[in-house]
C-alpha cells in the first residue's frame, strides 16, 4: 500500500496518483485539507514503530504502508485554518496530526519521498554547495559579504555576476547591474550572495532512485524559471541524454544527500565543465514532464512501489 | 587558534572556555553569536579553492577558518535583535541562518559539534527519532507514544519521554569516552554507540535510573549538553582532542 500526502489537485500529486492508478497499484490519498476527519497514533517500542492512521473512513496500520509520497504544504496556509486563532484547537490538532505523520515517516522502513531531515541541506545554498562539491561537480565562484568593496572587486574580477538569496526564500536569480551597484551599500545590513555567471546550457536532472531524467533548457533569461518575466520569451525545454558517468554522479549526489527523489540544477559549459547550482528536494517536476513528456511521475510511482 | 562559539549567556560554554584556556589552548578566542551579527564584516567564499570565511568582529579580531585548529561550537540560533522591527526582519533571519550554516561548514575538525542540516551545532532530532536510535544502539527504552490527539503544542514546548520533574542524570559522550555518572559497561557502550549512530562527537544522553534495581533507561539526548556535568575530566579529554591540530597558525 502506498500513501500519498498533500493536496490531491496539486499537479505533481495528481500525476503520481495517475501513474499509480495506471500501474494498478493500491494507494490511499491523505488529503491535507480534510485533516479534521483524520487520526494518527505512533508507538515506538524497542526500536520498532507501530501505529494507526485513520482517514477517509478507514483505519490503516502504518505497517501497511511500504511507500510514502509527501508534498505537505505548511498547514498554517490551509484555507481551513487561515483565519484560525493561534491557540485554536483546530490548529493544535492539525499540528499534532502532521507532526505525528512526519515523525513516523522519518523513521519508517517504508520508501519515503522525501524524508524531512535530508531536505534541510537545501535551506542554505552555499552549505549545500559544499556538499555538492564532494561529489565531483563544479560549483560557481561565490562571494557572500556585507562589504560593498568586496563586491566591486568580485565584479571586476568576474565580469558578469549574479545575485540571489542565500536561503530558499525569494530565490530569484538576477544579474548584478550598474543600477544595482548604485545601491550596493544596502548590503551592509544583511550579507548577500553573489556568484560569477557561468555560460552554458541549463540542464535540470531529476533522479528517482537510480533513474535519471535530464531536461535541457534554452533561454536568454538569467533564471529560466522566470524566463518570460526576465527576457520576454518562455524557456524551451527538451529531453537530453547525459553521459553515463555524469548520470551516475547525479544518482550518487542525490543518494549522498539522502534524497530518493531530487531535482538537480546543472549548467554544462561549452568546455564541458559541469556546474551544479542546487539540489531541490521537493522538485516541481510536473513542469518538466508536461513540456517534454518524460515519464518522471511514472518513475516516482515505480519507486514507491518498490521497483 | 581555537574557537569557542556560543551565546554570551551560555554559562556552560563560558566555564569550558576558561577551563580549556587554562589547559594551554592558545590563542583561544571566545566568539559570541551577538559578535557575529553586530557590526561584523563578512567575507565567505565558495568555489574552486574550496570554502573559506573571514570575519572581522567589531572589536577588530579577525576569524579566518584557515587558521583555526579546533572548535567548540554551541550556536543554536542567530540573534538579530538589532534588526527587530525592520520590514525585512524575517527575510534577514532566514538569510543569516543560511549564512551561518554555510560558514560553520568551513570550520575544520576537530569540532564539537559541527553544523548539520538539522541544527547549527549538530543535529537537533525529535525525541521520537532519538528513542528509535537509542533502541538501535542497545539502550533500554520505554515505549514512546504520540498521537494527533495529544495535549501538547510542539511549537511552544519540547516533547519529552519522561514526565516533567522525573529525576534524570546526564552522561556525556566524547568520542570513545563517557563522562558523568558511573554507568554499567553495557550502558556506557550503548551510549557510545548512540553517539556514533547519530554522528555526533559530543553528545549528552539523559538517563533515568531506578534506585531499587539500578535499571538505566534512555530519557533523551542533546548535542549541546551542560559541559559542567562532565567535570574536569571532560575538559581534560576535550583539550586533548582539540589539541590534535595545533600546527595551524596565523602568525
Amino acid at each position: 500500500m502506498i500513501l500519498l500526502c498533500g493536496i490531491p489537485t496539486e499537479t505533481p500529486m495528481a500525476l503520481v496518483s495517475d501513474a499509480l492508478t495506471s500501474n494498478g497499484r493500491r494507494y490511499v490519498v491523505l488529503n491535507q485539507r480534510k485533516f479534521a476527519s483524520m487520526k494518527m497514533s505512533l508507538d515506538i517500542n524497542g526500536g520498532k514503530t507501530t501505529g494507526r492512521l485513520q482517514l477517509n473512513g478507514d483505519s490503516y496500520s502504518v505497517d501497511e504502508f511500504t511507500g510514502v509520497f509527501t508534498r505537505l504544504m505548511d498547514y498554517h496556509h490551509l484555507p481551513e485554518l487561515k483565519d484560525a486563532p493561534a491557540d485554536s484547537p483546530e490548529l493544535k490538532f492539525c499540528s499534532n496530526l502532521f507532526e505525528t505523520l512526519t515523525r513516523w515517516a522519518e523513521i519508517s522502513p517504508a520508501r519515503v519521498v522525501n524524508r524531512v531531515a535530508p531536505m534541510g541541506s537545501n535551506f542554505s545554498k552555499p552549505y549545500q554547495a559544499q556538499l555538492i562539491k564532494r561529489f565531483g561537480f563544479e560549483v560557481p565562484e561565490t562571494l557572500i559579504t556585507n562589504d560593498p568593496e568586496l563586491v566591486r572587486a568580485f565584479r571586476a574580477r568576474h565580469g558578469r555576476v549574479i545575485y540571489k538569496s542565500i536561503s530558499g526564500v525569494r530565490s530569484i536569480v538576477q544579474t548584478l547591474t550598474d543600477d544595482d551597484m548604485s545601491r550596493i551599500d544596502n548590503i551592509r545590513w544583511c550579507p548577500t550572495q553573489f556568484q560569477a555567471f557561468v555560460e552554458g546550457t541549463n540542464v535540470r536532472v531529476h533522479t528517482v532512485g537510480e533513474k535519471v531524467f535530464a531536461t535541457a533548457i534554452s533561454t536568454d533569461a538569467t533564471d529560466y524559471r522566470y524566463a518570460h518575466r526576465q527576457s520576454g520569451d518562455h524557456a524551451e525545454l527538451r529531453p537530453a541524454e547525459l553521459a553515463d558517468d555524469l548520470a551516475e554522479m547525479c544518482v550518487k549526489l542525490s543518494a549522498g544527500l539522502g534524497l530518493a527523489f531530487a531535482g538537480i540544477d546543472l549548467k554544462i559549459t561549452p568546455e564541458n565543465y559541469v556546474y551544479c547550482f542546487e539540489v531541490n528536494p521537493s522538485p516541481a517536476f510536473s513542469y518538466y514532464e508536461s513540456q517534454t513528456g518524460q515519464p518522471i511521475s511514472r518513475a516516482v510511482a515505480d519507486y514507491l512501489s518498490g521497483n | 587558534m581555537w574557537l569557542m562559539i556560543c551565546s554570551a549567556h551560555d554559562a556552560s560554554a563560558l566555564w569550558a572556555f576558561h577551563g580549556l584556556r587554562a589547559r594551554g589552548l592558545h590563542p583561544f578566542e571566545l566568539v559570541t553569536d551577538e559578535m557575529l551579527t553586530t557590526r561584523a564584516r563578512w567575507e565567505h567564499t565558495v568555489g574552486v579553492d574550496g570554502a573559506n570565511f573571514n570575519v572581522t568582529l567589531a572589536d577588530g579580531r579577525i576569524i579566518d577558518n584557515r587558521y583555526v585548529n579546533g572548535v567548540v561550537n554551541r550556536l543554536t540560533h542567530v540573534p538579530l535583535q538589532h534588526l527587530a522591527g525592520t520590514p525585512d526582519f524575517e527575510y534577514a533571519q532566514q538569510e543569516y541562518t543560511a549564512l551561518f550554516m554555510s560558514w560553520l561548514k568551513t570550520l575544520p575538525a576537530p569540532i564539537f559539534n559541527g553544523v548539520h542540516s538539522q541544527g547549527l551545532s549538530g543535529a537537533w532530532r525529535h525525541v521520537s527519532e532519538w528513542v528509535w536510535m537509542a533502541a538501535q544502539s542497545g539502550l533500554p527504552t520505554a515505549t514512546y507514544s504520540q498521537s494527533s490527539h495529544d495535549n501538547i503544542d510542539e511549537t511552544k514546548h519540547l516533547r519529552r519521554i519522561v514526565p516533567d520533574g522525573t529525576p534524570t542524570t546526564m552522561a556525556i559522550v566524547l568520542g570513545d569516552y563517557v563522562f558523568g555518572p558511573t554507568l554499567p559497561p553495557h550502558i556506557a557502550d550503548a551510549c557510545k554507540a548512540l553517539a556514533r549512530l547519530a554522528r555526533t562527537r559530543l553528545l549528552g544522553i539523559e538517563l533515568t535510573v531506578s534506585q531499587s534495581h539500578r535499571l538505566w533507561t534512555f530519557a533523551g539526548a542533546t548535542p549541546m549538553p551542560d559541559l559542567r556535568l562532565g567535570g574536569e575530566s571532560l575538559l581534560n579529554e576535550l583539550a586533548r582532542q582539540l589539541y590534535v591540530n595545533r600546527r595551524r597558525s596565523n602568525s
